[in-house]
């Protein structure tokens, strides 16, 4: 089951670092065979004494959220972190996790009722569908057409191999949304094929989704 | 970092067409210094202190739900932060003397200030009624080019200059965060285009009430009674100590509608915890300081170093000489001006970085530096007047919101009111009053008003062009969901 090039393992890689960096660790990261990413703001603090009580620790941060076939993520994971040095402190940190199911890239097929590693029972998956900017609402809608209880809705930026535009050298990554659902696992199939068929998103340029498994998860009802 | 480019080019100046006395060069050696700490003290402030109440205000004037408190916040608010902003006493004093005392310096303030609060009520209602901005601000400079055909040509400098003029450092973060505030309630594409724009219709309502207030004027020569002072005193600390006590009374001036409004808000509103107010009172102080150290960097250090280097370059023979190093210092001090900053960190933060600061800095450099080569070529070409620059400028402009991305626009239009700042009011204006003055010709006075109008026009267009660039570039239509 391994072999087959269908279900490949991908794992979902996470780098944080200072703002104006993300579209750097991006393109390193393609170079080393990743085929796109997303970058969405965020912001950090500075555990620094003076800083705290002058109120000046808070710095902003670009999150970049990179999804590849398992060996793919560990080369290029390890290469991003050698190049911009993340064994010293403060140059950022980066972490990876498996991604359970993927939908939207060439190289996938979704697996339904797929069985999850580990001993935990996985109770509720985490849905991440990364769409153009304004097709949120529309991903949140035919969610809960299919069971879901909502969704939350990020903004992001993020270039995929189809979209290579550069303005004065600069790429431009145009704009995204992340709709994050959780959703009960029995549930995540009837969600995640829906959206799939409304949205097409298995065809080149519409977009991104992947599943991850939940271990723990609090607040939910 | 934003100061040096200017520094580097007075020395080199200075070395070669217009040598300076020692003690110029050493005031304007403390004067950048100054400016330098302020300003990344000041940026700091806006940070943590001005957003954050402007967003929390534009939060919950939008949650109340009601259209009156909408109404009402915003002409509140709008008054009282522009009825206490240092530049536009300044524009007050200026139209008083021009129309020879005909109106009074205390109801030309009042006139203005009421002027944007209206003029920011209706902004806050075309973000909550989704009205497309490119539409308002046509019918906006359409009514302004009615008042402009009965307006005399000074009039006319005045009050396109009260646009960049009363949109100052401490109000534009404000409205910026303001407007952001109201429109991130909504979802999507919606939100961003929204999330600007705001600024740019605060700032016409300058020149609309100015405009109205020339039809009132039957006297249409200016006075000349405004003086160019330049402080005749060799010591280099010296006019640092002089400007030090207006310059605390104005930035007080200007910071305490905020403070007061934030309080009362916080009273019947917000309920910050203590930590978060404590955060944000910090903030507001950083912003004092910030601006105080600023603002007394660039009024006592460039401005008179901005005057002789226009004289000196004035006096030249070589007229693209003065046309270049004006497109130069264009180019630069753009890099210098506080409020650029925090709109291109809102730029960046509304759209997750897809339009970053270095390109939007790039365009409005380019703009600014083409504004002020042509506010010069008009010093130097006597038949050339304002209009012939405004009027074809404006309607390009007008016409551009039509064909680029709707969130450029809102983008573009806002530019104008923060390219204008208190480095353009000052360093650039005195380069153009010493061209002029040394310009046969050139009268110091009209030729000297207008050149803030231009710098709040030019990043209009070059910012939609940078806004056609990115449709094309990215090819997808820019807005029309990539089908």
């Amino acid at each position: 089951m391994e072999n087959n090039i269908e279900f490949n393992e991908f794992e979902l890689c996470c780098v944080i670092v200072d703002c104006g960096m993300g579209s750097k660790i991006l393109k390193t990261a393609k170079s080393f065979g990743v085929s796109g990413g997303t970058i969405l703001l965020g912001k950090g603090t500075i555990k620094n004494p003076l800083l705290e009580i002058l109120d000046l620790n808070d710095i902003r941060k670009e999150i970049v959220l990179m999804i590849s076939e398992k060996s793919i993520a560990y080369k290029s994971l390890e290469e991003v972190s050698k190049k911009y040095k993340f064994e010293k402190p403060n140059r950022g940190i980066a972490f990876s996790t498996p991604i359970a199911n993927l939908l939207g890239t060439s190289s996938c097929k979704y697996k339904e009722n797929h069985e999850s590693r580990g001993v935990n029972n996985i109770m509720y998956n985490a849905i991440f569908v990364i769409v153009e900017r304004g097709k949120a609402e529309a991903v949140i809608d035919t969610a809960e057409l299919a069971g879901s209880r909502g969704g939350t809705i990020i903004n992001a930026r993020g270039s995929g191999i189809h979209e290579r535009a550069t303005l004065f050298s600069m790429v431009i990554e145009p704009e995204k949304e992340i709709v994050l659902i959780i959703s009960e696992k029995d549930k995540t199939d009837d969600i995640v094929l829906t959206i799939n068929k409304s949205l097409d998103i298995e065809k080149p340029g519409n977009g991104i989704m992947f599943v991850i498994d939940l271990n723990k998860t609090y607040g939910l009802y | 970092m934003s100061v040096f480019p200017i520094v580097i080019i007075v020395f080199i100046l200075n070395f070669t067409i217009s040598p300076m006395e020692s003690y110029l060069i050493y005031r304007f050696l403390l004067g950048a210094l100054f400016i330098i700490i302020g300003l990344s003290i000041f940026l700091f402030g806006a940070d943590i202190g001005i957003t954050p109440i402007g967003s929390l205000m534009g939060h919950s004037i939008a949650k109340s739900n009601r259209l009156w408190v909408i109404g009402v916040a915003g002409i509140i608010l709008g008054f009282l932060i522009s009825i206490a902003e240092p530049d536009l006493h300044i524009l007050a004093n200026q139209v008083n003397s021009a129309t020879g005392g005909v109106i009074s310096k205390n109801i030309i303030v009042l006139i203005v200030s009421l002027g944007i609060a209206v003029m920011i009520a209706i902004g806050l209602y075309r973000i909550v009624y989704n009205k497309p901005l490119h539409k308002l601000l046509t019918i906006i400079y359409g009514v302004i080019f009615v008042f402009a055909i009965f307006t005399s040509p000074e009039f006319l400098a005045i009050s396109f200059d009260a646009s960049g003029a009363t949109t100052g450092a401490m109000t534009v973060p404000f409205i910026l965060a303001l407007g952001l505030g109201i429109s991130s309630l909504k979802i999507g594409k919606v939100s961003e285009e929204d999330s600007f724009g705001l600024v740019a219709i605060a700032s016409s309502g300058a020149i609309l009430s100015v405009l109205i207030m020339s039809l009132f004027n039957k006297n249409n020569e200016l006075s000349n009674s405004i003086e160019t002072n330049i402080l005749e005193t060799t010591s280099i600390v010296d006019p640092f100590i002089r400007k030090f006590p207006t310059i605390i009374f104005e930035v007080f001036m200007a910071l305490l509608p905020l403070l007061v409004l934030f309080f009362i808000f916080n009273y019947i509103s917000f309920k910050l915890s203590q930590k978060k107010l404590k955060k944000i009172l910090k903030g507001l102080a950083y912003t004092f300081i910030g601006l105080v150290l600023f603002l007394l960097g660039v009024n006592a250090g460039f401005m008179d170093v901005g005057y002789i280097v226009g004289y000196s370059l004035g006096s030249l023979n070589s007229q693209w000489v003065i046309i270049l190093i004006a497109f130069i210092l264009g180019l630069v001090v753009i890099l210098a001006e506080p409020a650029v900053y925090v709109l291109t960190e809102q730029i960046e933060d509304v759209t997750s970085g897809y339009i970053k600061r270095k390109i939007v800095m790039f365009a409005l450099s380019i703009g600014v530096a083409v504004a002020v080569s042509l506010s010069i070529i008009r010093i130097i070409i006597p038949g050339i007047q304002l209009w012939h620059y405004l009027l074809p400028g404006y309607i390009i402009a007008i016409i551009m919101t039509y064909l680029v991305p709707k969130l450029f626009v809102g983008i573009a239009f806002d530019s104008g009111g923060v390219a204008s700042g208190p480095m353009s009011a000052t360093f650039i204006l005195a380069f153009a009053q010493g061209a002029a003055r040394a310009t046969e010709g050139a009268d110091v006075i009209i030729d000297g008003f207008g050149i803030i109008a231009m710098i709040a026009l030019t990043p209009l267009i070059a910012l939609q062009v940078l806004g056609l660039l990115f449709k094309i570039k990215s090819g997808k239509g820019g807005n029309t969901n990539g089908k």
